[in-house]
């Protein structure tokens, strides 16, 4: 099956081809067309068209190895860091294309931001944690910095377990409250992506419940992409959903019809549980 | 004997006895092998003590004689059998600081360069080169030391050097004086190359055990590279840092060959870094030899067990510092 025919057809005409059904509430924040990544020769994304839509959840499902974290870490050139990756094709974020050289990488990742598999708290206090992002960027006064640290914390919903001691090490949070301080950390830079990579897969369910209602409010203001092994959760949060299968992406569309109907045999295998 | 039930079934009484004797040949095997890694242990604190109370002995008539003036006066005179060891313990203090200075921020900045920046072919040639610099024998260094460095510090660095800060106030006392190529700032150069491999290849390696995923969270937010290593790496790797810096520093405290052969040797506190100087253990390997006379002898005794208490200081101050720094941010 093309993707062409996978993809419904509430994509915009840019993608697609098709007349977009709703064009007021739909805005490609990024979109990827024909990208191709590959570790040294061997290619683990073969072709890749995909948009993600301004303040909307997009899940990146599929089997292990299927190129979910690949295509997410293409979004903020993390393999940017390791030597023999690269990636050829489009990916367009406000009128740039990522993938070309030459761009501003710290900008770009400031302003596309990432929340890891495992909590990553900095070893510093947890005012510094968040402080620490925002002084990349801002010369802000002391109350002004003061009022980001709890505005952020709040966002992450995290301020009333942490207000008291702000000055404690990031560390000595549980795994679920360094996971929300990574978020408040993410957001405190104020960027306009942020991907989430498997982000509740080391949390236990009260936790991942707690990440999962934030994830829903942070869609306001910001467009989210997550990648997730648990197919509940991405039936949950998000909006729409990407199949991606040994390197394809084998089918998107909004995420109801993608767990009630997909139209390719391999997304209805995976999502019933039969292989994956 | 009464019978035991064994997994259901009965075990006669006579099978017991000899699943019993077995054990204990075993509990016996156990004992010896306790007893012989506890003695291998205690063995250590024995000789430490040992070391410890043969050196207080050996320099106890010179301690005796002198008194506190030992530690406080400069003179060393073995005509009139007069010593004080303040002039080697300035210097050995001096020539090790000086090299920290300059060792530290070098061996920071190549491990930094080696595990960040670095391209993967330059990496192995770089770590190979740093590790045959610390197999370097200290006799080569002070070879080296003598006849290349000492000749193009004095033709060409110390003129500079003199020149330069002539006329600044402070600094011209520390870099005043004739060029003697020989002298403290040669000693404290010859000890920073010689410290700089180890401060190097312990902060690469505790740089690399840095969890990726936490250089990637930061590089997410948007550092630099610079950012990353200053404000994550650093802070995460601080106690194996510090510990590489320590272990350079006792080696610094405690060269001997090297420093004695660029040092000069002499007796005397100058205020300039040009100046010849000496260390305890520069003094200890010049005299030892020649030391004529018990309280000669027990002079020298009594520089070593200062120079075991200055290492013991250092080590314990670098225990204390990460225990601080534990608890600032624990």
């Amino acid at each position: 099956m093309s993707i062409a025919t996978a993809i419904p057809a509430t994509i915009p005409a840019a993608v697609t081809g098709h007349p977009p059904v709703d064009p007021s509430a739909l805005r490609d924040k990024v979109a990827i067309r024909n990208l191709e990544f590959f570790y040294g020769q061997s290619k683990a994304l073969k072709g890749i068209t995909l948009p993600l839509y301004e303040n909307k959840v997009t899940a990146f499902i599929g089997p292990s190895g299927c190129g979910k974290s690949t295509l997410l870490r293409v979004l903020n050139r993390m393999y940017d860091l390791y030597p023999n990756q690269h990636a050829e094709g489009q990916v367009q974020f406000d009128g740039i294309n990522i993938v070309e050289p030459g761009l501003d990488l710290n900008l770009l990742r400031a302003r596309i931001g990432m929340v890891f598999q495992k909590p990553t708290p900095f070893p510093m206090s947890i005012y510094e944690n968040i402080a620490f992002g925002i002084r990349l960027y801002e010369k802000l006064s002391k109350r002004d910095l003061d009022q980001r640290v709890e505005q952020s914390l709040r966002r992450a919903a995290l301020w009333d377990e942490v207000k008291d001691k702000l000055n404690a090490n990031g560390l000595s949070l549980s795994g679920g409250q360094q996971q929300r301080l990574c978020i408040a950390r993410t957001v405190a830079v104020r960027p306009e992506v942020i991907l989430f990579d498997e982000p509740c897969s080391a949390l236990d369910p009260i936790s991942t419940a707690k990440i999962e209602e934030l994830i829903f409010e942070l869609k306001e203001d910001y467009t989210i992409v997550i990648v997730t092994h648990n197919m509940q959760q991405a039936a949950r949060v998000s909006d729409y959903t990407a199949f991606m299968y040994l390197g394809e992406l084998v089918e998107f569309g909004p995420t109801d019809k993608i767990f009630t109907s997909p139209t390719d045999r391999r997304t209805q295998d995976y999502i019933t549980g039969r292989f994956g | 004997m009464v019978d035991v039930t064994w997994g259901g079934a009965r075990v006669s009484a006579q099978d017991a006895t000899e699943r019993a004797k077995a054990l204990n040949k075993l509990r016996l095997g156990d004992v010896i092998f306790h007893a012989v890694t506890r003695s291998a242990a205690l063995l250590v604190l024995l000789l430490l003590g040992g070391v410890m109370v043969a050196l207080f002995l050996g320099s106890l008539p010179a301690l005796t004689t002198f008194g506190f003036d030992f530690v406080t006066t400069q003179s060393w005179n073995p005509v009139t059998e007069k010593f004080g060891a303040l002039a080697p313990i300035y210097g050995t203090l001096i020539t090790s600081f000086i090299a920290m200075l300059i060792a530290v921020p070098f061996g920071l900045l190549i491990a930094m360069f080696l595990t960040e920046l670095c391209p993967m072919w330059l990496r192995r040639p770089i770590g190979i080169a740093i590790e045959l610099l610390a197999g370097i024998p200290s006799i080569i260094y002070g070879i080296w030391g003598l006849f290349v460095l000492a000749p193009f510090l004095q033709q060409y660095v110390q003129p500079a050097l003199i020149a330069t800060f002539g006329n600044v106030p402070l600094l011209s006392s520390l870099f005043a004086g004739p060029p003697y190529g020989i002298g403290v700032l040669t000693a404290s150069l010859i000890l920073a190359i010689m410290v700089l491999p180890f401060v190097t290849s312990i902060s690469r390696d505790v740089f690399d055990a840095v969890p990726p995923v936490l250089k990637e969270a930061a590089y997410g937010l948007g550092c630099s590279t610079w950012e990353v290593m200053r404000y994550v790496v650093l802070p995460y790797t601080r106690v194996g840092v510090i510990g590489g810096v320590m272990l350079g520093l006792g080696r610094a405290l405690g060269e001997t060959m090297a420093v004695t052969f660029v040092i000069g040797n002499a007796h005397k506190i100058s205020s300039s870094l040009l100046a010849p100087g000496t260390t305890i253990s520069a003094t200890i390997a010049n005299e030892f030899t020649e030391a004529v006379g018990d309280l000669y002898t027990s002079s020298l005794i009594a520089l070593g067990l200062i120079l075991f208490v200055i290492t013991f200081i250092v080590l314990a101050i670098a225990r204390y510092m990460l225990l601080r720094i534990e608890k600032r941010v624990g």
